[in-house]
């Protein structure tokens, strides 16, 4: 279980805090959306979670143990990351994902490793890919690659940002699903940011809306309100009902 | 935690590769199976073995070319100890120390170049990135110049600089500055915790400055002393005795030793800080190790040789054009190209400078830069292409 309490960041002693308090609270196997504008700190507050920035105030607890306590070899056991703008050096795919165990082999990988990554692999649908240069591949399978990298990790809570960004329908899907498969199989926490909001409806099960730097509004799909969304977003939306499911439109009903 | 959830499902996940592609498994006979991982990992070693006997036979080609016109035999029986007393002499006072300077020199700067490059994610970063040549340029300088170093009191008479009072004062000099610039610019970094482009920035500055430092000691510098001083910059081979080979190799086995464990961590750098950090890996101290490791191995080369350009950039990029930037390879494939390119630069530049070596350092690059701009623009192993 992932708990943030009054989490708080600055980029540099000069700079405005971007992390106003955070508080919130993400169970294992649940998938949690954080949505908001460009700039609410969504990105900075996964930074903090995982260890590339470190917080001003504040706690970050998993499972009870204190996150900004351990080592990073300690946390990559716990938390992987699949970053918005996936990078990789001119290495094959099977050596990618590899990459990904490193924290838990360090110097030389072992018969387990390999068999953690063929595995991953299979589950990605990137076993043909595995001889090939990372580097050559579309954005999709690069975006798969970077995935089944954070998989072979063998993390508890697997943090996303954007993950949907470079990929068709087809793969968007294949994305989704294989990390709602992880969350309900494995009990793995999924902390994800999108910016589609009918997409994040459909994906997940706990949604945090950020405003001015805190968690403003947090909860269940009920959460989606044409009000809560015109004050997180600044923008009208029509939330109507099909089939039982909640569709949001977006666009102002008046501008034609 | 729980690994069981992460085996193989079962056997038709494995990876085989037949005919050069990779198939699945479906039922086939078990001798015929190899799995694509050995299969790259045994292409790469066969180049890595490949390379090894090439600098092998290369540095034996080395030893049996030089001024004095021995036969392969001759040198067979010097090497042995068998032949008179001056070509045993020229093959184990000369040729030998010689050989060795190219085969470490070469290696240390062609593996600093690649670490260098990673760890700064930078493709033009090189061992001379921090500055240091430069300032082993200014410290041999001081020491030619400012205080008639080593071989001033013999006049005009260049060749024989290493044997007058103190042959190692010009070169401590050289290594006592280099160090120097490498800590300052270090510990600057330390307030950015060591940004690579923060780094790349503040090493042309450093290095810019020990530049403009050595034109001013030029000017001031007596026609001998600025000769002295401009035949220092040249890298020169026939420097090297047992015991700068001994120093060198020992910076670079020191240096290696480190790399080596750390290939993965390497790896996991190209990928970006951010990424890397989340794998585990201490980016920070890894570079600030890295980075001192790389370029004391370039300080102890140039401070005794001189400054050999261009190994540390063309080696490295070649070897990952050829085999891509997996690092468990790339460092003994890096290691063993500088040595076969530092030997090959030796050996030319001594069968072209009709008795006397021309600068090794120019017959690098003369042969280095147009087979380099030829592997940059060639399509095939275009390792960067865009997707």
């Amino acid at each position: 279980m992932l708990q943030i309490e009054s989490l708080t960041f600055r980029y540099n002693r000069r700079a405005a805090p971007v992390l106003k308090g955070v508080d919130m609270e993400l169970k294992d196997g649940e998938i949690g959306i954080l949505l908001g504008k460009n700039g609410s700190g969504k990105t900075t507050l996964f930074k903090n979670i995982l260890g590339i920035c470190t917080p001003l105030g504040g706690f970050i607890l998993f499972d009870g143990a204190n996150l900004l306590k351990m080592s990073k070899r300690e946390r990559a056991g716990k938390i992987a990351y699949v970053p918005q703008h996936i990078q990789f050096g001119a290495l094959s795919v099977f050596d990618s994902v590899l990459m990904g165990r490193v924290s838990r082999f360090g110097v030389k990988a072992g018969k387990e490793d390999y068999a953690i990554v063929e595995s991953v692999l299979a589950d990605m649908q990137l076993e043909n890919y595995a001889a090939r240069n990372v580097e050559m591949l579309s954005g999709g399978e690069r975006q798969k690659a970077a995935f089944a990298r954070a998989l072979a990790q063998e993390p508890k809570l697997l943090v996303f940002d954007e993950p949907t960004g470079n990929l068709d329908i087809a793969n968007e899907q294949l994305i989704m699903d294989e990390a709602k498969k992880l969350a309900r199989d494995r009990n793995i926490s999924i902390l994800s940011s999108l910016h589609d909001l009918n997409q994040a409806m459909c994906f997940g099960d706990r949604f945090f809306f950020m405003k001015d730097g805190i968690v403003k509004y947090a909860g269940t799909k009920e959460q989606f309100t044409e009000a809560i969304i015109h004050d997180v977003f600044d923008s009208d939306v029509r939330i109507i009902e099909h089939e039982g499911e909640k569709i949001i439109l977006g666009g102002n009903k008046n501008a034609n | 935690m729980d690994l069981s959830i992460f085996k193989p499902h079962s056997s038709h996940t494995k990876l085989i590769v037949r005919d050069g592609c990779p198939v699945e498994k479906f039922g086939m006979a078990k001798l015929e199976e190899k799995s694509y991982v050995h299969q790259s990992v045994s292409r790469k070693a066969a180049v890595i073995v490949i390379l090894l006997f090439a600098v092998t036979l290369l540095a034996f080609v080395c030893l049996f070319i030089g001024s004095s016109h021995m036969s392969i035999a001759d040198c067979f029986a010097a090497l042995a100890g068998k032949s008179t007393a001056a070509n045993t002499r020229i093959i184990w006072n000369i040729r030998v120390p010689r050989v060795l300077a190219a085969m470490i020199a070469g290696a240390g700067l062609s593996v600093s170049g690649l670490i260098m490059q990673t760890t700064l994610n930078n493709s033009m970063a090189s061992p001379s990135t921090l500055g240091v040549s430069n300032a082993a340029v200014f410290g041999a300088n001081v020491s030619i110049i400012v205080f008639a170093g080593g071989f001033l009191a013999t006049g005009n008479n260049l060749s024989n600089y290493t044997i007058s009072a103190n042959p190692y004062a010009t070169s401590l000099m050289a290594f006592l500055f280099a160090i120097l610039s490498i800590l300052l610019i270090l510990g600057l970094c330390r307030f950015r915790s060591f940004s690579p482009n923060v780094v790349v920035l503040a090493g042309i500055a450093m290095g810019s400055i020990w530049t403009a430092g050595t034109t001013i000691l030029q000017f001031y510098a007596t026609d001998v002393g600025l000769s002295a001083a401009v035949i220092w910059n040249f890298g020169d081979l026939g420097r090297a005795t047992y015991k700068t080979d001994l120093i060198m190799l020992a910076v670079t086995v020191l240096g290696v030793t480190f790399f080596m464990p750390m290939a993965w961590r390497y790896n996991a750098l190209l990928s970006g800080d951010a990424t890397a950090k989340t794998m585990g890996v201490n980016v920070d101290t890894l570079r600030f190790v890295s980075l001192l490791l790389s370029s004391m191995i370039t300080a102890v080369c140039v401070s005794f040789l001189g400054v050999i350009g261009f190994v540390g950039i063309i080696c490295p990029h070649v070897v990952k054009r050829l085999m891509g930037q997996d690092h468990r390879f790339a460092i003994p494939a890096t290691i063993l190209g500088g040595s076969l390119l530092l030997l090959l630069a030796d050996t030319l530049s001594r069968s072209m400078g009709n008795g006397a070596a021309l600068p090794v350092g120019a017959i690098t690059t003369l042969l280095g830069a147009p087979f380099f701009v030829a592997i940059i623009f060639s399509k095939r192993g275009d390792v960067h292409a865009a997707d």
